[in-house]
């Protein structure tokens, strides 16, 4: 039960896992990262949405955000916002990308 | 003799940075920060629409859902930010831990109920520990049940006493009206009653009966060839349930061995036990995660627990 969220498809993570899977970190410490990599994600991408959202549409996403149903999520998303799966790759992407030029900051920084 | 200088240096080197950890530090201490920025941002964009949905969207199916993500706990994170602590949001952080067990759960569970693999077992069972504040361990005395994840059942109560019957089975009024409908089972539990007579049960006996789980001992390996030391060992052997899907977790015994391989179920649960977790049999019945518990000294008292 991998844990997915509506736009788990859309988006690619496993780079940073990857990345982070290079450095010397324990586990544990890596998974902190990864939480906390996908949770910075996870607020940009629901920021993203609700800001083009009316006050009444972002109820109504947030009540579809946590069904199962992931396609009625999807019809709602895309019936109120153009182009929504672009955003979402977008806003991933740029983050991804932030996200990526930290660890290599990282890796210079000194001991 | 080169080579073994650089080993050594290379040795020294990673073990001082594996101290260290600089670079966890960096990025833990930028992501954090990052963090902060995004939630703050989220959180006062949308403060309405979030709190209404932390008020009024039932929690279950926020912890299950996306939602989950906005109240995770990362280790060094604090979750809300002072300036964003709000009446419903502090209503909301008081009666909400369980959401927490459930996301981390989660991230670790299959997507079938099937038996854990070691790296499973260990990461859930490292979770279950930190979060109830016991030591919850698959394998103790050298000794494993055949699995940790699977469908739980309805069971019945159970004779406690020679002469205990539906009748005389409740102390509590309330505990008769919501569970007097599941009956007694026809014979008794595995290992018998659990006092030999009502003048010599005990309060523990009662809670043994009451929060009573039935195990597939038979399955285990080994249970055959070291039957007694086997049959021993299960005997009201102190375990936790937990339904993975809402965090609801008890600590039972094992009073019972079953069910039938056939039934498709892995474990049974009393009804005080079904009851607790949000479990039911049928349809609607579900998975939960049972575990030893390493208690030694007796200090871990039966019934439901809270997520600490």
């Amino acid at each position: 039960m991998k844990k997915k969220h509506f736009y788990s498809h859309i988006i690619e993570t496993s780079s940073l896992s990857i990345a982070l899977g290079d450095m010397d970190l324990s586990h544990e410490e890596r998974l902190h990262l990864i939480s906390l990599a996908e949770s910075n994600l996870h607020h940009a991408i629901l920021d993203a949405i609700l800001s083009e959202l009316s006050e009444e549409d972002k109820k109504e996403f947030l009540s579809h955000v946590f069904s199962p149903d992931q396609e009625e999520i999807w019809k709602f998303l895309k019936g109120k916002i153009k182009n929504i799966e672009e955003k979402i790759k977008k806003i991933a992407d740029d983050l991804h990308k932030e996200l990526h030029e930290d660890i290599k900051e990282a890796r210079l920084a000194p001991a | 003799m080169k080579f073994l200088r650089d080993r050594m240096r290379h040795i020294f080197f990673k073990k001082t940075l594996s101290e260290a950890r600089p670079h966890y530090e960096y990025l833990k201490n930028k992501w954090t920060e990052k963090h902060r920025a995004l939630k703050s941002t989220l959180w006062n964009k949308h403060q309405q629409s979030l709190h209404w949905a932390f008020k009024n969207l039932p929690t279950r199916q926020i912890a299950m859902g996306s939602l989950s993500g906005l109240m995770l706990l990362t280790p060094s994170l604090s979750l809300p930010s002072p300036s964003l602590i709000t009446p419903a949001y502090s209503t909301f952080e008081n009666i909400q831990k369980s959401p927490f067990l459930v996301s981390d759960l989660a991230n670790v569970l299959p997507q079938e109920v099937r038996i854990l693999t070691l790296s499973e077992e260990t990461e859930i069972t490292r979770i279950l520990s930190r979060d109830l504040g016991f030591k919850v361990t698959a394998e103790l005395d050298g000794k494993r049940l055949n699995r940790n994840y699977g469908i739980i059942g309805a069971e019945q109560h159970l004779a406690r006493y020679p002469g205990d019957t539906m009748a005389t089975h409740f102390d509590i009024q309330d505990e008769a009206q919501k569970f007097y409908s599941s009956g007694m089972a026809p014979g008794l539990s595995a290992w018998g009653y659990f006092a030999p007579s009502k003048n010599q049960f005990t309060k523990e006996d009662s809670l043994k009966e009451k929060y009573y789980i039935a195990v597939q001992t038979f399955l285990s390996e080994n249970f055959n060839e070291r039957f007694l030391e086997y049959r021993d060992f299960f005997k009201y052997r102190k375990m936790v349930v937990v339904n993975p899907q809402n965090g609801k977790a008890i600590v039972a015994v094992i009073g019972d061995s079953g069910p039938a391989v056939f039934t498709g179920k892995h474990l049974g649960g009393s009804p005080e036990v079904m009851d607790h977790l949000e479990r039911e049999d049928g349809a609607k019945k579900g998975p939960v995660l049972y575990f030893f518990i390493d208690d030694v000294n007796n200090t871990v008292p039966l019934g439901p627990i809270s997520v600490k």
